[in-house]
């Protein structure tokens, strides 16, 4: 019954949030925060996937912009180099991302213990130091511009009003799949690996091969978020993939909280507001600022700012309740 | 050969570097029976056990299950083949309820997996539903059906165990490894415990148990069988065991028993 209800109010705050995001770029006061949400919607998307790999599934990725880099590059090379349908190029990204990081999971996973932090730190050099190398291939340092909008039909997405749409399309998509992912065998699956590899293992869980899927299917979600950035920019450049991106992104997922999945939003809204709205003036500093906050939060909030506000407001509900019958 | 055995090791052998940690040991555990496992520390018996369920690779020797040859299945396929263990220090997991730790316990009973899971097929559902019912009746029959919501830590240690167990049973296994289960418990919980063992081997399962609680382990196990430095000295039943010369210079001499 419990689970029932949990299930419900899983649904209504889905419902809130999809109406919530329609209704937003109608009214007046988006304006040019249109592209803020864009960007909100596109970082939500890499987020959950480091939820459900690091929050999850206890396995900690330090280059998840390299995966991000590599479905950002894959689109934009095939999509405008060789014209190929974007839709396809997007496909094709996620499908080579995920291949990818099946071979690098399942060179990794063989070790035990924690190497995939250290190796993907190292991927996430390496990939960035490509993106920047093989000038013939991705434009070098300067990127490439010129990337073809996505269309469906007759519909192009050409206005940032109709990208919003696609975007949240797809993040709200991922969000979903992966909130079933959690709660389900599955998910169970996750946590245990999670929890303790030994009594995982011992219950019939394939431990190596939970972790190889799961990093593979957060690096499609990096993967499509990045098509969806050089199909919005129309242009791509190495530096949104390099290693501070990397912890950026991992500041995101601890802000929201690690073992949340709608925390994703929040996280990536806390700080995607911060680095592009409020801390402009600081420059360079910015990421001393984000060393900060994971700091603040890990201590103060070790489960998210998501689950605190659900706290807080749970227990303002609670007082209310106590009030009203009182009374 | 009136009753069938379970579990056969024939010359199983364990070396950590230069250390014989499990020497040459054949052992046969009947179906449906309590045997005990003895012995001082470092006998290796817990190897034993790590050896039965695959944490270790085997040096020499083999394993059959059901007549099957165990030696070169993967650890995880192990409990889906009807094997599962405790652990001496019970490795909960602590990110979930105690209900969802023992609906973890049927992963190798259920068969859904990420596809069905991301789109919340009618599978799913169905399956769900089947893995709650069984978890519950795991929980209620070690008597923890009414902390269900509760986080698996929060338990004392007692309960701990036991949920350890259900998570276990949930497997359904046909043969459970427990390792040290009256570690840590006291009197009344050790009670309980016995109670509990009886319980699952009347539900068919066979139960084979490391223990050092000798009071425990003779009113409990039908068959007992002594390690003493990687070696099967004795066995035999509890009492046979209790005047072995062997066993009482190896071990119980040394103890008051």
């Amino acid at each position: 019954m419990l689970a029932k209800l949990k299930s419900k109010w899983y649904y209504s705050a889905f419902a809130v949030l999809l109406l919530l995001l329609v209704l937003l770029p109608f009214n007046w006061f988006l304006g040019h925060y249109t592209s803020l949400m864009i960007f909100i919607g596109i970082s939500t998307m890499v987020t959950v996937g480091l939820c459900l790999l690091m929050g999850y599934t206890g396995q900690v990725s330090l280059g998840q912009a390299a995966f991000y880099g590599m479905g950002a590059y894959i689109s934009a090379i095939l999509s405008k180099s060789h014209g190929f349908n974007p839709w396809l190029a997007m496909l094709i990204a996620a499908a080579a991302t995920g291949a990818f990081a099946y071979i690098i999971g399942y060179l990794i996973f063989r070790l035990r213990g924690n190497y995939l932090a250290m190796a993907t730190l190292g991927l996430g050099l390496i990939l960035y130091i490509l993106f920047r190398q093989l000038g013939q291939f991705t434009g070098g340092p300067d990127g490439m511009a010129g990337i073809p909008y996505l269309s469906i039909g007759g519909l192009i997405f050409d206005t940032p009003f109709k990208r919003y749409f696609l975007v949240w399309f797809f993040c709200l998509a991922v969000l979903f799949i992966s909130q079933n992912i959690v709660r389900s065998r599955t998910g169970r699956a996750l946590r245990a690996v999670h929890g303790s590899e030994a009594a995982a293992e011992s219950i019939g869980i394939n431990v190596a091969q939970f972790k190889v899927k799961i990093l593979v299917l957060s690096a499609v979600y990096a993967s499509l978020a990045g098509s969806l950035f050089v199909h919005h920019l129309r242009f791509v450049s190495p530096q949104p993939f390099d290693f501070l991106a990397s912890v950026v992104l991992v500041t995101m997922a601890v802000v929201g909280g690690l073992a949340s999945i709608w925390g994703a939003i929040f996280g990536a809204a806390t700080v995607r507001i911060l680095s592009d709205e409020l801390l402009l003036g600081f420059g360079e500093w910015d990421i001393a600022i984000y060393g900060l906050i994971l700091m603040v939060v890990m201590i103060f909030m070790p489960e998210g700012l998501f689950v605190k506000i659900k706290e807080i407001f749970e227990r303002w509900r609670l007082r209310y309740r106590r009030k009203g019958a009182e009374t | 050969m009136s009753k069938s055995v379970v579990l056969e090791t024939r010359g199983l052998s364990k070396v950590f570097g230069g250390l014989v940690a499990v020497d040459r040991v054949d052992l046969a555990i009947e179906t449906g029976e309590i045997t005990a496992i003895i012995g001082p520390n470092g006998a290796g018996k817990t190897t034993l056990f790590n050896l039965i369920t695959g944490v270790y690779p085997v040096s020499q020797g083999e394993m059959l299950f059901k007549g099957k040859l165990l030696n070169k299945v993967p650890p995880h396929k192990r409990a889906k083949l009807g094997i599962v263990r405790t652990f001496q220090h019970v490795h909960l997991f602590g990110n979930m309820t105690v209900l969802e730790n023992v609906m973890t316990g049927q992963h190798p009973r259920s068969s859904y997996g990420f596809f069905e899971a991301a789109l919340r097929l009618p599978k799913v559902h169905r399956e769900e539903e089947n893995i709650t019912l069984k978890a519950m009746k795991y929980l209620n029959l070690v008597g923890l059906g009414t902390h269900v919501q509760q986080n698996a830590l929060s338990l004392p240690l007692g309960q701990q165990k036991l949920l350890a167990i259900a998570r276990a049973l949930a497997t359904e296994p046909q043969l459970i490894l427990l390792d040290e289960p009256g570690a840590g418990l006291n009197i009344l919980e050790k009670r309980e415990l016995s109670d509990l063992v009886r319980r699952i081997r009347e539900m068919g399962v066979t139960v084979v148990l490391v223990e050092h609680d000798m009071p425990l382990v003779m009113g409990l196990a039908e068959w007992v069988i002594v390690l003493d430095s990687g070696q099967k000295i004795s066995e035999g039943t509890a009492a046979q065991v209790q005047k072995d010369r062997k066993v009482i210079a190896a071990y119980l001499g040394e103890e008051e028993v």
